[in-house]
């Protein structure tokens, strides 16, 4: 088949973003072509864990991001052809101390007023739950609407659905510039393979968001964050569902509580993160470092990662280790992504700078940029994702 | 999922990955072995492909007529082989910085 040398728009990255993006942009009926560098999934998304997790967000705005998303995945799935391994188990965050508990206990409230289904889970809960987690733990917080799913294959399956909806998967192929008119406007693309007119372009490159948009003279505030994982081989269960620690939540609005936390896991922000995976292996993680676009895992996160899973499971430690793995997250000042129109270059937009949402906002993602195209109302309200945020310098600090 | 015609037959045993599964991940746009095991979960099992790579490789070959040699190799992480996660947190070589 030859490729079209003429579009509706463009997307240009082939993570979970741009497939979320190409994947309603066609349903919509555009003509799209989603262009991609290497491989589906080959960037960001190829390099982190599947969390559709909402309890971990500040509550409110954020929340709300995953609440929604969680719902585009639900109603998306009967349209996929392809297995995301999404699972909806909910999601755990275990509590060991009395000031931890009463600032967990506090924000639930706050949470169920964003309508997030969490409860407390007394010890006694929490031990039949997950009867190998070290003794001691005061309880926990659930959320039954968490979910998982494998990231790559939600590239995958997304870029499959929007093929069959006429969008062209354009993958080895790089964009080497960008067109524009007279007027400025989005003109088309030059790639290593050709030229495509396209009035409109959705840059969704993840952590190498900036490089596209430096291509336009836009300097897109995005930075790559490293997160290194450890993954754990087919076993029988050691804990059934995603469970995270609650101190990490906890440390970020009262540092104060993290005396006492060893300086290796505060040095990598080391945090503990379990989840099963579908395949039956399990996930350690996390840790975020700023290492510049370099991939690799160093063995003193590694081993920052293991200690702090140990504490909380200790029988992890009779498993094996059979990979371990690092990706990027592309970081915002703001912690929150940017979604929207630019302004300054009409027909760029961004859906991009995710951090450790990507995944689980891709399908909001999708949904948004697609109704900011369209000009109609958006799911949710789009103010705090604008571009215009970060334009010439403005209101940038960190979150 | 046609069966007989070799393409039942297993490639990669960790993860039970048929021949027809890897031919399905080169039709989806797979071009090499990164490409098949993200598809196919090839090479993602307990021995993390050191028995299949070489097979799924020369599949990869014989389809799109790339050079065995020439294909990118499969991204190598550490641990080089399962080790235990009790050694590998351990509290010894507080030298490593």
């Amino acid at each position: 088949m030859t490729p079209s040398s003429s579009v509706d728009v463009a997307v240009v990255g082939g993570g979970v973003s741009g497939a979320a993006c190409a994947y309603f942009l066609a349903k919509a009926g555009m003509k799209v072509a989603l262009v991609e560098r290497g491989d589906l999934a080959a960037g960001c998304s190829g390099g982190c864990d599947g969390n559709i997790m909402a309890q971990d967000h500040q509550p409110g705005y954020d929340t709300n991001l995953t609440i929604q998303s969680n719902r585009i995945y639900q109603q998306i799935l009967p349209e996929l052809d392809w297995d995301i391994e999404y699972t909806q188990k909910g999601s755990i965050l275990v509590i060991e101390t009395p000031e931890e508990l009463d600032f967990m206990l506090d924000r639930m409230k706050q949470q169920l007023a964003c309508g997030l289904p969490v409860r407390f889970v007394d010890q006694d809960e929490l031990y039949e739950q997950e009867p190998l987690l070290a003794p001691g733990f005061l309880g926990a917080i659930e959320c039954a609407s968490d979910a998982s799913c494998m990231p790559i294959q939600v590239a995958v399956a997304l870029a499959r659905a929007a093929r069959r909806l006429g969008a062209e998967i354009r993958t080895y192929e790089e964009v080497k510039s960008i067109k524009r008119d007279e007027q400025g406007r989005i003109a088309g693309l030059v790639t290593d393979r050709g030229e495509i007119r396209t009035p409109r372009l959705v840059n969704c490159c993840g952590a190498w968001a900036p490089f596209l948009g430096k291509m336009v003279g836009l300097d897109i505030p995005i930075i790559p964050r490293r997160g290194q994982l450890v993954v754990v081989e087919q076993t029988a269960q050691v804990g059934h569902r995603k469970i995270s620690e609650a101190h990490y939540v906890v440390a970020k609005f009262h540092p104060e509580l993290t005396e006492g936390t060893d300086s290796e896991t505060l040095k990598y922000g080391v945090a503990f993160v379990f989840e099963p995976t579908a395949s039956g292996n399990m996930l350690l993680g996390s840790s975020r470092e700023f290492a510049g676009y370099d991939t690799r895992t160093t063995y003193p996160v590694i081993r920052a990662i293991i200690r702090r899973a140990v504490r909380f499971i200790p029988a992890l430690a009779q498993l094996h280790c059979i990979r371990t793995y690092a990706g990027l997250r592309p970081y915002t000042p703001d912690h929150l992504p940017i979604i929207s129109a630019v302004e300054e270059v009409p027909g760029f937009y961004i859906a991009a700078g995710h951090e450790g949402d990507g995944i689980g906002v891709a399908p909001l993602t999708g949904q948004l940029i697609t109704q900011i195209i369209l000009g109609q109302e958006t799911t949710v309200d789009v103010t705090p994702l604008r571009w215009s945020r970060f334009a010439r310098g403005a209101g940038r600090q960190a979150g | 999922m046609s069966c007989g015609n070799k393409g039942d037959t297993v490639i990669c045993r960790c993860e039970e990955v048929t021949r027809q599964e890897i031919l399905e991940a080169l039709a989806d746009g797979a071009r090499d072995l990164r490409g098949v095991r993200i598809r196919t979960r090839a090479g993602m099992g307990l021995c993390q492909g050191k028995t299949c790579e070489r097979l799924v490789r020369q599949i990869i070959a014989e389809q799109t007529g790339v050079n065995p040699a020439e294909l990118r190799p499969a991204t190598k992480r550490p641990p080089v082989r399962p080790l235990e996660i009790g050694l590998l947190g351990r509290d010894d070589d507080d030298s490593v910085k």
